[in-house]
């Protein structure tokens, strides 16, 4: 990490707000990342722990009315410089009554203006996204190779149409769908789900992004086919060097991919550092959550030891009611009685131990 | 590995037929007839106001009253008054074509608006729409014509404005339904996140690929409901006013000659409402099943 971050998360914050039960949803609460240009950041974690949401956040896409942001984001590319979350506290109001957040008034229209305004430029050109269900993602009643052709019209040079269609059938062949000239004019559902997220990956890098947001790139997809499009990331971020943000809860897809590493639980990052110390299995300072992570990847040997597939104990964890002291508190096996009381009490702050390793983790500190 | 690109480039030079090699017969002749009959209004209507008839529709011929259909030179008959039936029918298109135009077009452009916003836009514009929506379906039409023909003066222009106003609500939640139905469906946030404009995103992703074939099936329902609507109430007599011809007064003035064996005057007009209406309705409805049904495949 010693050029300036392509993207540089600083204690992101949104909540959304429930009326019914008078109450603040912590999805993230005090996130900070940062991106170096040419990494890949794997994010992972179970589900809601607020991995796609603060995705989702980098590109202005939390609409969702009672959403409220604080934060920065900062986002840095040879193009372009601005901070993503610019003025985003100004169209909200909160009115609080004994201390509890009575209402919350959003101005609707302004924020998506003010939103508007800032991503302009940003969305597709500078920061591509593919989603958690490609098949969804594509609009189903136009052809596959015709929207990918719409997004290079509108964020590359491309002069005429036909150029454009050159180039997207050159992008489909790039991701290695087989006889790209058939494809290019079908519909979405008469692709498989393998295809639709190499089409997607394609679409989202057809425009010449200088970041790219892959969500769960491999939900939903068999083992193998699975194997074939981190294999595909893993020759693109070759060939390209895109900048990427890997979200998944598969440890072992994030292990392939990933320079760094962020674990999330809870809203909150427990752990972040060089992914060849977080996910080795014998490194010393590892966040028990972590930990409990990857020994639940399934594997023959994991099987035939213990007969059974581990999982982690208990739920995640309630984001409305976040307890005071550590929030893995309730599902940890290595509290040890010199740490129980802090664990309980207090919340661990994300500290250095070694260079560029961070934990959030009582156990760790003196 | 060759094989299979084989197949499945067959099976999709298959799913890639025109849609008419799809569609059923039955719906390719509704399709047909209503095509048909549309053409037939609209060449009737151009060569009506270009005056270009067999007759003068208002020359009024007292030695050939209630002549036959089949007299020489009167090929549908005279009236009453002996004006020519056939030119009295094409003159009568005017009645209700622009007007019907005029109803279709305020229905579509106020619908289509005010479904966007409260599909699009949510909450705060889909509250109001929908009172405002359901206030206008709470009137009974016909009352709400008769109002305004009371306050105004018997304009069919009017009266077509209220029924295109009138029908806003329907194609309002119609399309309503279709974005929210599209919004669960995460492609438009994927537009969004593409970096698409709005207005790209409305009019073509959701409006042209997903809405053209449900207003097209509007528009000629709501033509056909307001050729209806317009004899009907001219029927009435308080739509388009003697001597001005128009289909329903022609069968209300025919009317009183039927009992005497003297079936033409309103038989003839009857029947061009019977057929019109029905050849919009058909078109609607084989409109509906090529298009929409293609798509569920």
């Amino acid at each position: 990490m010693t050029t300036t971050p392509i993207l540089k998360i600083e204690d992101l914050r949104i909540y959304f707000y429930s009326h019914s039960k008078q109450a603040f949803i912590r999805s993230v609460d005090g996130v900070s990342l940062e991106i170096a240009k040419g990494e890949t950041l794997g994010v992972v974690g179970e589900s809601g722990s607020g991995k796609t949401i603060t995705a989702l956040s980098i590109l202005g896409l939390i609409s969702a009315r009672p959403g409220v942001i604080s934060g920065k984001v900062g986002f840095q590319s040879d193009r372009i410089q601005k901070n993503l979350l610019q003025d985003l506290g100004d169209f909200v109001k909160l009115t609080a009554r004994d201390g509890k957040i009575m209402e919350v008034s959003k101005d609707v229209a302004g924020w998506e203006r003010n939103v508007e305004r800032v991503m302009s430029r940003v969305r597709g050109r500078e920061i591509a996204m593919t989603f958690q269900n490609p098949k969804s993602s594509f609009n189903p009643f136009t052809p596959v190779g015709k929207q990918i052709t719409e997004a290079i019209r509108l964020h590359t040079s491309t002069k005429t149409e036909q150029e454009a269609e050159e180039r997207a059938l050159a992008w489909l062949d790039r991701v290695k769908i087989d006889s790209p000239r058939l494809r290019f004019d079908n519909y979405p559902y008469g692709l498989s789900g393998g295809m639709c997220q190499r089409a997607m990956i394609a679409m989202a890098l057809a425009s010449e992004p200088s970041f790219l947001i892959a969500d769960e790139p491999t939900t939903g997809l068999d083992a193998t086919i699975q194997s074939k499009i981190v294999d595909l990331l893993v020759e693109l971020k070759c060939e390209i060097g895109i900048t990427t943000m890997l979200i998944s809860h598969d440890i072992s897809i994030i292990s392939r991919l990933s320079d760094s590493v962020a674990v999330m639980y809870g809203g909150t990052v427990f752990e972040y550092g060089p992914a060849k110390d977080i996910l080795s299995t014998r490194f010393e300072s590892k966040h028990p959550y972590t930990a409990a992570l990857l020994a639940s990847i399934p594997s023959t040997k994991n099987i035939k030891e213990k007969g059974y597939l581990q999982a982690i104990e208990g739920d995640v964890l309630d984001t409305i009611n976040i307890p005071e002291g550590c929030r893995f508190y309730s599902r940890c096996n290595r509290v040890t009685e010199k740490v129980r009381e802090k664990c309980e009490r207090q919340e661990p702050d994300l500290r250095q131990t070694e260079a560029g390793h961070n934990v959030r983790c009582w156990l760790y500190f003196d | 590995m060759k094989k299979y690109s084989q197949i499945s480039g067959e099976i999709s030079e298959f799913s890639e037929l025109p849609f008419w090699k799809k569609a059923d017969v039955v719906d390719l002749v509704y399709v047909g007839y209503g095509l048909l009959i549309v053409a037939l209004v609209v060449v009737s209507y151009i060569l009506g106001s270009f005056h270009f008839l067999p007759r003068d529709p208002q020359d009024i011929d007292l030695q050939l009253m209630m002549a036959p259909p089949g007299t020489a030179g009167r090929l549908l008959g005279t009236d009453f008054m002996g004006r020519d039936m056939l030119s009295r029918l094409i003159v009568g298109i005017q009645a209700y074509f622009l007007p019907g135009l005029l109803a279709i077009v305020v229905a579509l452009c106020f619908g289509t608006g005010l479904g966007v916003l409260a599909g699009y836009r949510g909450e705060k514009f889909e509250t109001v729409i929908t009172y405002f929506t359901n206030l206008v379906d709470s009137f009974p039409r016909l009352v709400l014509i008769l109002l305004v023909i009371a306050a105004f003066k018997p304009d069919i222009y009017y009266i077509m404005l209220v029924i295109g106003l009138t029908n806003v609500p329907v194609v309002a939640s119609l399309i309503k339904g279709k974005i929210q139905f599209l919004k669960q469906k995460n492609f438009i946030e994927a537009d969004i996140a593409l970096g698409l404009p709005t207005r790209t995103i409305i009019l073509k992703h959701i409006l042209w690929h997903h809405c053209r074939s449900l207003l097209i099936i509007q528009a000629t329902l709501g033509m056909a409901e307001a050729i209806l609507m317009e004899t009907s109430l001219s029927y009435l007599g308080f739509g388009v006013q003697e001597p001005t011809p128009s289909w329903g007064n022609m069968v209300q003035s025919g009317a009183n000659y039927f009992m005497q064996g003297k079936f033409w005057p309103s038989t003839a007009p009857a029947l061009a409402i019977l057929f019109t209406i029905l050849g919009f309705h058909l078109l609607g409805d084989g409109l509906n099943h090529i298009l929409e049904g293609k798509r569920s495949t």
